[in-house]
């Protein structure tokens, strides 16, 4: 099965066929040839549990079920595209509207980020503006994120936490804790904060994907 | 070099015809080369930029530009010396066109040579060269080439040449069979966001860029404009309701 191809730092080629479906977000594709078709998905193959879980996050970025025998170009908004390929190791944990694309051999799923650091981890969603919630991704297969600039992967090991602020923070992967630690001094209660107050500490074990610079998608 | 790694430029070692860096070209100009106005961001030497109305163009401009859609967006710079131009941080390339034809994005057309006739594309928003000479375009990361058969979407696509103009492909095949009778009826699910592209058949290459963020609202509007006067009477007063109704509803939205 030929796998995701990179055509330049912006684009990417995905072969579809029988058995070699996947899902993307709305309005990526950029060019296709052979009969490929774009259907819209309310579920992104999560079922129907996960689509209630994501309505009710607001984590509802729009994707489309992408069938037929063809190749397909994705790429949007001149961002970086990254592949990442899994194979059924670990879970890759990344914000909705930065998956391009996902193999529909994917399992995708919805986490409540107050799972993993509790009342820290509601805090972080809403200091960050990254929501409650991230899409989850297991199996195995491939998935592509846009950034801006592209991504650098950061090794987490059980001795060496890594400390990310929160709007360079792309995805992660592994068995990995994640809490959000904050660095509020007098300074910042008077408005002469060093700009870098909260940070998001990745610990266990694992990889964190970041990109270089603090713009949202 | 610099600490940086940045390197210092004069006017001996700036390139000829050829990039600086992916988003800056050097044009070693010796007469006249057309230049979008704003694509300029540096000259060296004695060089004069013209609106394409001065008088003594006259000729030059009935010659190789036939858009007067578009003159209002370009300068003819002539003289001598080494001129930069540069667009959004876009990656910047040169093409040379030989006896050929191709096509562009009319935004990301920076400069061409007078070699060139600059026509209007059938496409609204699309500029056409024909002839001898090289041109210089800007694109969101770089150009990739593709062959026909191929469908685009409409903001990817930067150009093509030498194929015929493409076609409007409209794709609701989604629509079709038991589900998707029910979303035509209960509105589910909605628009995939990529019904409509641009369908190319035939021999030729059609390059593309990462899509573009925002469409230049400014090309639209004036291409819309300039087709006004194909429209009748009726067909005007018809466009007047449409408008009418369309700005009471924003009004009230």
């Amino acid at each position: 099965m030929p796998g995701y191809q990179s055509i330049n730092a912006k684009m990417l080629q995905v072969p579809i066929g029988p058995g070699q479906e996947v899902y993307s977000k709305r309005g990526a594709m950029l060019a296709y040839a052979g009969p490929v078709s774009f259907a819209p998905t309310a579920t992104a193959g999560q079922g129907l549990g996960g689509t209630l879980g994501r309505a009710v996050a607001g984590e509802r970025t729009a994707m489309m079920h992408v069938t037929g025998q063809g190749s397909v170009l994705f790429g949007q908004s001149g961002m970086d595209v990254t592949v990442i390929d899994l194979n059924g190791a670990d879970t890759l944990y990344v914000e909705a509207d930065r998956l391009l694309v996902h193999d529909a051999s994917l399992q995708v799923g919805t986490m409540f980020m107050g799972e993993q650091g509790g009342v820290r981890g509601i805090v972080r969603g809403a200091v960050t503006g990254q929501g409650l919630f991230t899409s989850t991704l297991t199996g195995h297969g491939s998935c592509a994120l846009l950034s801006h600039g592209g991504v650098m992967e950061l090794p987490i090991g059980p001795q060496r936490p890594v400390h990310v602020d929160p709007q360079a923070y792309v995805a992660h992967r592994g068995q990995v804790q994640n809490k959000l630690t904050t660095a509020v001094g007098l300074r910042d209660l008077v408005g002469r904060g060093s700009g870098e107050a909260f940070q998001l500490e990745l610990s266990g074990t694992g990889v964190v994907y970041i990109q270089a610079s603090e713009r949202k998608i | 070099m610099s600490t940086f790694g940045t390197r210092t430029w004069n006017p001996g070692t700036l390139p000829s015809n050829d990039n600086v860096n992916p988003y800056a070209f050097s044009v070693d100009l010796n007469g006249q080369w057309f230049a979008q106005k704003g694509k300029m961001i540096a000259y060296y030497g004695q060089i004069k930029f013209e609106a394409l109305s001065a008088g003594p163009l006259d000729s030059l401009v009935a010659h190789t530009f036939n858009s007067p859609l578009y003159a209002q967006d370009w300068i003819v710079a002539q003289g001598q010396g080494k001129l930069l131009l540069a667009d959004r941080g876009y990656d910047v390339n040169s093409f040379d066109l030989d006896n050929g034809n191709l096509t562009v994005r009319a935004g990301n057309l920076l400069a061409f040579e007078p070699g060139l006739e600059l026509k209007q594309s059938i496409i609204p928003g699309f500029l056409t060269l024909i002839g001898t000479g090289r041109f210089v375009a800007a694109s969101n990361g770089p150009v990739h080439f593709v062959e026909p058969p191929i469908r685009v979407d409409p903001q990817a696509l930067l150009g093509w040449a030498d194929c015929p103009s493409p076609c409007h492909h409209y794709d609701h095949s989604y629509m079709r069979g038991a589900f998707g009778a029910a979303r035509m009826v209960f509105g589910i699910g909605g628009q995939s966001g990529e019904e409509h592209q641009f369908d190319f058949t035939g021999q030729g290459t059609v390059l593309m860029q990462s899509s573009e963020a925002v469409m230049n609202e400014d090309t639209l509007l004036r291409d819309l404009e300039g087709q006004i006067g194909l429209v009748g009477t009726s067909g005007l007063q018809r466009l007047q309701n449409t408008i009418n109704q369309r700005l009471s509803a924003e009004r009230q939205g």
